[in-house]
Formats: C-alpha cells, structure tokens, sequence
C-alpha cells in the first residue's frame, strides 16, 4: 500500500491501514507534516461547521479522538475543553444565536453566556461582549504532534524528500509508484496530497489554495486574565462561510481565534486568503488580526508576538472535502479537500479511508464526501 | 523625482561607516539602532558619560572621529527603532520604542549591520540565573561604568575574556578566575599574521598587563563542566588540562565560545528592497574591519541604485588584512566546546523552551532519519522566544554529528526566515495603520 502525503490524513490511513494489515509505506516530497498539517491551529471543533454533513463528521470526529484517547494511541496529545463563539454586537448576535440552535439540532451540548455569567467563565473577555456560546466537549490536538505519536507508533515505512511523480499501470490497475528515486511496487493507492492533490486529477481547477497567517505571542504571566478556551469572534462565523453572509460583518476576510496554547503562549489567526504565496506573512494581515483580537479581549495587549508563519489550505469547489475512489484505476484512492477542518477530521477519516479500501462499509456516512460527486479521474500525465 | 532612501541597521562602526560614506554620496540615509545610543558592541557608550570604562585610546579616538561626522552629516538617527524584519510586500518594519508604535519603510536598500551574537556551548546548569555571557557582562559594564559585583568567574575561549576580566581589574574589581579552554600556542606563522594588524596584539598585552599586576593569569586548558545552585551563589565544577577536578563557589559566571555573525533569518523578498550586510553581521572580523565593510557595503548599494562610486581598493585591502589576522587568532582559541558525548542527558540546550540533551537524543534514536523540521516541531527546539537565535546551530551540528548519511540539518532550517526577528509587543503592532483602509 502507497500512502502519498505525510500530513495528518496520510498517516493516519498508514496507521490503520498497517494495522489492518497492509504493509505501507507513505512517501511525501517534503518531511512529516511539512503541509497544512505542520501550520495550522489545531481546534477539534464542531463550533465553527456548517450545518449538515460536515458537522454531523466532526461530532464524530471529536468522539473518534477521544477514542484514540481512550485505546492509549493519543494519549496527552488531545485536550478536551470548550470553545466560547463570542458575539460583540446585535448583529453577530443574531447569528451566534441561529448557529448555537442549529449545534444543539446536531447534538452539541451548548451553553448561552451573557452579563454576569460571562465575565464570570471568560475573564479575559472585553466589556464589549455581549454573548457568548460555550460549545461544549470538544478540544484540541496540534497536528504534527499527532502525526509524530502516529509515527512513533509505527508500524509502516516513511519516505521523505521522496516526490510521487505518476503512477505505472497495466490493465487498468495501479502496479507501482513513480517517485525521484526510482518507481516501487504497489498493489493499492491512497492519495492524502492536500493542495498536491490537482497533479494526480485530470479536472482542472477543483482545490485551490486559501492561505491562512497565523501569529504566536509569547507566553502569559500568571496573573493574566482566564481564558476557559479559544474565543472565536462571531465573525469567524461569518468568514468561514458557516451561516450564509447576509449582514453588514459579512465583508471580512478575516476570522478571529485567539487561542491558549498549553505553553501558555496564544494563537492568533486567522485570514482566508484566495493567494497560495505560504511563506509570507504581511504586516497588514497581522496588525488587522491583532487589532479585532485586542478588541475581543485588551489583556492581549500587555504579550509579544514571536513568530507569523502561514499555511495553505486545500479548499475544494464546493467547501466539502473530497473521499473515495479515483476513476480510471480501480486501486486508488483519495482523500483530500479538508481546507480548515483536517486537523479535526483527519484521524477520523484516516480510519474510514482504511475501512473503505479494505471493502468494508466505512463507520460513519460519509456519501457527502465522495469522489464520485466531481466525477474525478486520473491525470493523463500521472 | 527625490533621492531613493537607504536603512542602515544597526549603530555599530559598520553601520556608522556605511551610513556615513552613503552620505558622502548624497544619499538620504536613515540609521536604526535598537538601543539608546549608537556605538554597537565596541564603542558602547555609558548611560552616565561620567561613568565609562577605560578602553583602549585608539578606539576612542576613531569613535570621536566618526560621532564628529555623523553629527555634521546629513543622515538621520533613530534610536530605540528596532529592525523587525521584512513583511510579504516588501515593507521593513521598524519598532518605534520611544513612542512604542510599529512603523513601516520602504527603502531602496537595506544595510544590514547588527553585529554578532555570542556563542555559548551548553554545560549542565548555564540556564541558572547568575551564569550571563561575557559580551553580555562587558556591555552591561560600558552601560553603567561599574563592574559587576561578587565573586565571578569567566570561562570558555577568545579574545574576549581576557578584555572582560582586564575591564573589570581596572575597576576595582578582578574576576575570580579566568579559564581559557585552548591550549594552543602561539606559532610563527601566527604572529607574522598578526604583526601585519598589530593592533591585536598591543591590545591584548594591556589587558595581560592589567591582569598580571592584579595577580590573575588565565588558566589555560582549563574549562568548567558543571554549574549548580548552592546556598544563592554557585557551585561550579572545572577541570584542568591535567584531568583535576575542582569546586569553587562564585555569584557569577560569564561564559563565552566565539562569535557568529547576526543573520536572524532576514532574506531578501520578491518585493522587498535590495540587501546588502555589512560587519560582524556579515563575517565576524572585529572592528576595524567593520569600519572598511561597512564602506563596501555602501558602494555596493551605490553600484544597485546607479550611482557612480569613488574607485579604491583600499576597504577590501583593510578587510583582506583583517581577515588573516582574525584567521590567525582564532588558531588560538578553542571554541569546540564540551564534548557532547560527555554531556548528560539533562542539560538543557534549548534555554527558551527547557527542552534537555536527552530529549535531542531521544529524537535522534531509532533508524527514521528524522528531518531539522520534525526535531523543530516536535522537539521544540527553537520554538521559544528567540526561535533558535541561540541554540538552531548547536542543534544542527550535534544532529550532524549523530548522522553518518551525509545529510546535515541546516541551522537556517531551524531559525527559519520568518518575521519578526525579535519579538514585537502587541501593544505596538496594533498602531500600524491600515494600508488598505477596509471598506
Ligand atoms: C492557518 C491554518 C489553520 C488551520 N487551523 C485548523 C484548525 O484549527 N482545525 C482543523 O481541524 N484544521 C485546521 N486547518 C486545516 C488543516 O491544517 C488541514 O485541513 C489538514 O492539515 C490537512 O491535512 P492533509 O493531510 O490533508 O494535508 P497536508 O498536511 O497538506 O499533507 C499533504 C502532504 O502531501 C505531500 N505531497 C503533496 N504532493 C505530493 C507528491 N506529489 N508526492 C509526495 N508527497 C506529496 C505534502 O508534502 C504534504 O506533506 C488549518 C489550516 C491552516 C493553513
Ligand atoms: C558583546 C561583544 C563585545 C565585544 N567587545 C569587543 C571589545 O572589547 N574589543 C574588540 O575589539 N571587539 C569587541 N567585540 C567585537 C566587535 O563585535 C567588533 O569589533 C565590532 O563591534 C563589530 O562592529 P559591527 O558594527 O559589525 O557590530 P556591532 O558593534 O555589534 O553593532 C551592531 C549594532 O546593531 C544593533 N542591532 C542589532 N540588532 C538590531 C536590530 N534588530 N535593530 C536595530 N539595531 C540592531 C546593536 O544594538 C548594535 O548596536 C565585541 C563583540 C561583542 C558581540
């Protein structure tokens, strides 16, 4: 079994996969989680979803962590707590109130915020609050600390700095993998390439970037104020294109997490950008995001930051991620498309990937996602 | 149309010079220096001019020279700006620290000159309050005019130790010892070099002059291998070039193992201007060739920006000079370190971030061939504060030395080249203006 992509998706199908089995190996161009998965927050979260399929997989995603949880495979890597969607005025108001409706319709235990009561749970939030919605049970988990416990677990093989060019096939069957080093045998395929995926898919123009920009603050003092969790700005809502943006908020480009880190240090972030540049930051982006985040909590204002790094997400046509079979070889697999919720899915989806190939029916429904929906097939070139 | 703008980094004699011989030419030139005053690490001027440290009077007269020009020519100081970094459209963000705001340039060139940093090599227990680096004691000494107090002793290898402890003789208070860890010899070869830049040498038999009458010499061969706390001072264990081990108790040490030029990551961008670095910061060759660099640095941003420059090869004979005399002194020192393999596994390396030799061992264990990245991420070395500024190149080469495949991490991929180069405080960040004001 070839797994391409060593990001969170990869090698948690490698892990289950080898599990189940398989002997695998997973190849990527770059190391482990040198994708999306090595800069990205790490919210294990259902607040922030769209109503419908997406948020029915994360409310099982975030079970399907605490499973790994419970089986001793992430152990210490997976933090429960709540997350606080913070509305600061009668519009976002109105929209944290629709979304808190349609999380508790999906099962997601929530806990309305307001006066009094907020200040009490969230002491770090500004008296500009109005509202807030507890999302309670959910947690957070930093992606390359999960695929560096999945790879110290191993079990399957890792080929970095090792490109999949292409794919050698005869009757309609992938036989081996086509790397800068020499072609290996393979007898299945399972791509988990992120935005790589558009070399191997013959339609053009199906995932694109969305750069994110993420910013790290030094750590807090002890006397600073509580954080029960990550404070999401209504907005973030808004941007994520969760609720449909028909109000005046709707123009920002910019969500807004601030979230504690165990360290003690903050993550700010972050933008959605159409632009695939990942290795910069711009100080407009930043001054902007650090701007809404002192106004969501002034405490802020009193850290530092250290770094800005960004990230690319792989977003797809339709918003929603893309898993299942790949016309055109009956052997391969793809699993890609997870734009701002791999982190929250990719375990899960890991394990589904593996019961797919292995031809049983996958434990959750996941029809919404299939491959089939784009009518994908190979690239002539791969 | 006006003159294009250039940002000189750094107030050291290589930022000086280069801003000045800018000048000459008729650039507009603004200099940037994080700190209070110009001077860099050489020419540190004290906060209360009464109370300064004698230094040798050749540097004080080329720095009297330089701050004569300056204050006649047309370029602009700014101190308390620190250089931040260059952000994706090519502006140099600059930390305003006097009205503590962030603002932004966009210059036709950018000068790089901000020194060196020091390198220390770890030993169990150089993360206790109390154990600072020699650069770090010498400046905080031209700061105030005073010697540190206490018991201190001063250890590792260069140049530098035996200026610091000389420093500190002079006033009024001597270290307690000086351990030099290199036990090389001065051969011919090595003193005809440094008889063609003779400074060197009249500079060091002054302070081994200071030093003899206060009854110090330094201990050659000599090296510490442990600090612990005891009863608020320290406990430090060294052993001598004959294998004896021996205790002494001192409120401070000051540790120090050479000097690496103050790259921080800056690259230059696709939008941003045209960098040139200058001095320590570019190659640690001391002052004087400094003074000569930061002159090429500036005729090469003349040559980028189209205008013509006085030929003379007299910077690049100076530097070349330089660059066999510091050639020739560092055949002196020994600036290895303790041995890795005679580290135990606490000792902390990433000082930032707490994380040990054992942790890096433990990484490095197994046959995967773990990349600088993962060890990075995962191991957190270099994901504190300073983001590797001081222990990315100790990591690599340890790593480097654990592997026999041939494929070296990069102290680069540790640091990274991403801004800020140092941290920001927020507090300033959020009075950038908008520069696309949102609609
Ligand atoms: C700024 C930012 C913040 C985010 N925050 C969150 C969050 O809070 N919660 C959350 O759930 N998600 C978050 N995400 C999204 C999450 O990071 C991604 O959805 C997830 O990491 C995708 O994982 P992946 O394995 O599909 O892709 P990747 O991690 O991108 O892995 C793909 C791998 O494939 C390799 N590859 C590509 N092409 C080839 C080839 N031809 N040959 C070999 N290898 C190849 C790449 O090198 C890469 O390592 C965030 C993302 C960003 C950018
Ligand atoms: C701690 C120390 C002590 C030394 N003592 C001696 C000595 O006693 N005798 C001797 O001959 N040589 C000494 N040297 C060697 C000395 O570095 C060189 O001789 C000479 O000072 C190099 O000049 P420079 O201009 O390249 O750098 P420096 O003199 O180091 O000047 C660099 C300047 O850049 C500034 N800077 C750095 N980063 C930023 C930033 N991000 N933004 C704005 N400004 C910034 C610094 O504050 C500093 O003022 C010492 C070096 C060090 C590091």
């Amino acid at each position: 079994m070839a797994v391409v992509g060593a990001g969170i998706v990869g090698m948690s199908a490698a892990h289950f996969l080898s599990r189940a089995g398989w002997q695998v190996t997973v190849y990527d161009a770059g190391v482990v989680a040198s994708g999306a998965t090595g800069s990205a927050d790490g919210a294990v979260s259902v607040a922030s979803k769209k109503p419908g399929p997406l948020m029915t997989l994360a409310v099982a995603a975030v079970k399907f962590y605490e499973q790994l949880v419970a089986t001793g495979i992430l152990v210490d890597e997976y933090l429960p707590r709540s997350t606080f969607v913070v509305a600061s005025d009668h519009e976002e108001l109105a929209v944290l109130e629709r979304h808190a409706g349609e999380l508790e319709a999906a099962g997601v235990p929530i806990r309305m915020l307001k006066g009094a009561a907020l200040m009490a749970v969230i002491g770090a939030a500004a008296p500009t609050a109005i509202a807030a919605a507890e999302v309670q049970r959910e947690g957070h988990a930093v992606g390359y600390r999960v695929v560096e416990r999945l790879r110290q677990l191993g079990g399957f093989a890792i080929r970095r700095n090792c490109r999949v060019s292409g794919f050698e096939s005869s009757n309609g069957c992938i036989t081996g993998v086509m790397t800068e080093q020499g072609t290996e045998p393979a007898d299945a395929v399972l791509l988990a390439t992120g935005i790589g995926s558009m070399h191997f898919l013959a339609e053009s123009g199906l995932i694109r970037p969305r750069k994110g920009q993420l910013i790290v603050t030094d750590r807090a003092g002890a006397d600073s104020p509580h954080f029960p969790g990550p404070l999401m700005s209504c907005r973030y809502l808004v941007s994520k294109g969760s609720q449909p943006a028909d109000s005046a908020v709707a123009s920002r480009s910019l969500g807004l997490v601030i979230d504690p880190l165990r360290t003690g240090q903050f993550l700010i972030g972050g933008s959605r950008e159409d632009r695939d540049d990942r290795e910069t930051a711009d100080a407009d982006v930043v001054a902007t995001l650090l701007r809404d985040a002192v106004a969501l909590s002034p405490s802020l204002a009193q850290l530092r930051i250290i770094r800005v790094f960004s990230g690319l997400r792989a977003a797809t046509r339709d918003g929603m991620p893309i898993v299942g079979h790949v016309g055109g070889a009956e052997n391969l697999w793809i699993a890609t498309g997870f734009e701002g919720d791999g982190i929250c899915l990719g375990p899960m989806i890991g394990r589904l990937c593996q019961q797919m190939i292995c031809g049983e029916s996958p434990e959750q429904d996941i029809s919404a996602l299939d491959a089939a929906r784009f009518g994908l097939t190979l690239a002539a070139a791969a | 149309m006006s003159s294009p703008e250039v940002l000189v980094i750094g107030g050291g004699p290589a930022g000086v010079s280069a801003a000045l011989e800018l000048a000459r030419a008729g650039i507009d030139v603004t200099l940037c220096e994080q700190g209070p005053r110009l001077g860099g690490a050489i020419h540190r001027q004290p906060d209360d001019p009464t109370q300064s440290v004698r230094v040798p009077r050749s540097h004080k007269q080329r720095w009297q020279a330089m701050s004569d020009e300056l204050a006649a020519s047309t370029v602009k100081v700014l101190c308390r700006h620190m250089f931040a970094g260059i952000e994706a459209t090519g502006a140099v963000l600059l930390e305003d620290r006097i009205h503590g705001r962030l603002v932004t340039r966009r210059p036709a060139a950018l000068v790089l000159a901000m020194g060196a940093i020091e390198r220390v090599a770890p030993v169990p227990g150089w993360h206790l309050p109390g154990v600072v680096t020699v650069g770090g004691l010498q400046v905080m000494m031209k700061s105030t005019g005073r010697a540190p107090d206490g018991d201190v002793l001063i250890a590792g290898s260069g140049p530098l130790l035996v200026a610091l402890a000389a420093q500190m003789a002079s006033l009024g208070n001597a270290p307690v010892a000086v351990l030099e860890r290199s036990t090389r010899l001065m051969s011919v070869s090595v003193i005809a070099s440094l008889l063609r830049a003779p400074a060197y040498l009249w500079e060091a038999a002054g302070y081994l002059l200071t030093l003899a009458r206060s009854g110090i010499l330094p201990r050659r061969g000599a090296f510490v291998t442990a600090i612990a706390p005891r009863d608020g001072r320290l406990s430090v264990t060294t052993l001598d070039r004959h294998g004896r081990e021996r205790q002494m108790l001192v409120d401070r040490v000051a540790l120090h193992d050479g000097l690496l030029p103050n790259s921080n990551g800056t690259m230059a961008g696709q939008h941003g201007p045209f960098i040139v670095r200058a001095g320590d910061c570019r190659e640690v060759l001391g002052g004087t060739a400094a003074l000569a660099d930061g002159r090429l640095a500036a005729h090469a941003v003349l040559a980028q920006i189209g205008k013509a420059v006085r030929a003379t090869k007299v910077p690049a004979a100076i530097l070349a000079r330089e660059r066999q005399a510091q050639a020739a002194l560092n055949t002196l020192f020994d600036y290895s370190g303790r041995d890795p393999a005679q580290l135990p596994d606490e000792t902390i390396i990433c000082r930032c971030e707490g994380r040990t030799l054992g942790q890096l061992r433990s990484m490095l264990s197994g046959d995967d061939p773990v990349s600088a990245r993962e060890i990075k991420l995962n191991g957190r070395f270099g994901m504190g504060a300073c983001q590797g500024r001081f222990c990315a190149e100790w990591v690599a080469s340890f790593v480097a030395s654990q592997r026999a495949d041939g494929s070296p991490p990069q102290a680069s991929e540790i640091v990274g080249s991403r801004w800020p180069v140092k941290p920001v405080p927020i507090a300033a960040f959020v009075t950038l203006p908008p520069s696309h004001p949102s609609e």
